[in-house]
């Protein structure tokens, strides 16, 4: 007797549905950059190139944030609990502005290898780091919340599915700015 | 806005007011629930939630919807017994109305937008101040499915109209 089939998860097509739709909006977006062609969505918020340099702009953003990040982990090692999850999501901010842009893939590897190598690697002097570590906290959280401002103007001009991850990668950064200085109190 | 996209603006609202009936009943027993060290926060997050959901309603209307209502009664996703779970269920209808307004912040244009962004901001500061830690993308199911794989978890359990 053959065996039933296995049984569906209900939480399966829900998933699916996601997904499909996260990968069919990439999917928009490289075809759009790469064609040139204005289709509806992304004509209703701006031309293919203004999202194109939104989203490099972004990820370099993200970037500059891994890196203050960083340069306040290195003054301030005893901040290392505290601090890497924050900056594991600023990574994956940078990796998903990457990750979607017209280079593809390609770009978000490099992208992410070179926010990790900075991680590692050498110092960065672009950050000066307040020798106090409550300082360092409260000047982390303003260029997180500053960040996050100035992406909730951005988002506006916008094509719908680049303004929907820049809202939520914005409301990360207000959320980081809570945590950082709720805990410099 | 062409017919089109109101249409999708129109259900985008209405599918955030249905989440933010749902946070006011859901904070009603978060309320009764909590200890007394954190009911004025809880109450702050109650009056935040009533003043968005009046908001949607007169934004439906203003793009000639008919506001959905509340329902008459909702099921929670989990038993709240006690402070430590009333607390889960504040942070749980904090990342469902996230939810719905990166929806709409993708829906909408314009003050709309506005309007969307920072409540899915408020939303997902609420949510880290009940839970004490933070997500990397506050709002996307989709992408949090790689994280803790429950984003379609996350997604159905926040309170579900029985009526």
């Amino acid at each position: 007797m053959p065996y039933p089939p296995p049984p569906r998860t209900p939480s399966g097509p829900r998933r699916r549905t996601l997904l499909a739709s996260a990968a069919g909006a990439a999917l928009l977006v490289g075809c759009t950059s790469g064609s040139g062609d204005s289709d509806s969505e992304e004509s209703t918020g701006g031309s293919p190139s203004v999202a194109e340099r939104a989203r490099t702009r972004a990820a370099r953003d993200s970037r500059g944030i891994v890196e203050h990040y960083d340069a306040v982990l290195a003054a301030h090692p005893t901040l290392t609990d505290r601090l890497s999850p924050l900056r594991a999501e600023a990574v994956r901010h940078v990796e998903a502005f990457g990750a979607t842009g017209s280079a593809g893939a390609t770009a978000s590897a490099s992208e992410s290898a070179s926010a990790s190598a900075s991680g590692t690697g050498a110092p960065t002097p672009a950050v000066a780091v307040p020798v106090n570590e409550k300082d360092a906290l409260v000047e982390l959280a303003t260029a997180e919340r500053v960040l996050a401002d100035a992406r909730a103007k951005a988002l506006l001009d916008m094509p719908g599915e680049l303004a929907r991850l820049l809202a939520s990668v914005a409301a990360a950064g207000a959320a980081h700015a809570y945590l950082l200085t709720e805990g410099a109190k | 806005m062409s017919d089109k996209e109101e249409k999708r603006a129109l259900t985008a609202l209405q599918a955030a007011l249905a989440a933010e009936h749902a946070a006011v009943y859901g904070y009603g027993v978060v309320g009764g629930r909590i200890r007394e060290g954190r009911r004025t926060e809880a109450r702050s997050a109650y009056d935040a939630h009533r003043a968005r959901r009046d908001v949607l309603v007169r934004e439906v209307r203003d793009l000639g919807g008919k506001p959905v209502a509340a329902a008459a009664g909702y099921a929670l996703p989990f038993p709240v017994p006690d402070s430590e779970a009333a607390v889960r269920l504040a942070a749980e209808l904090e990342d469902r109305v996230a939810g719905v307004y990166s929806d709409l912040v993708r829906a909408a244009v314009g003050e709309r937008r506005t309007l969307a962004t920072e409540a899915l901001r408020e939303a997902a500061v609420r949510a880290v101040r009940w839970r004490g830690e933070s997500v990397a993308f506050p709002g996307l199911a989709e992408r949090a499915a790689t994280a803790t794989a429950s984003a379609s978890a996350t997604a159905t359990a926040a309170p579900a109209p029985t009526a």
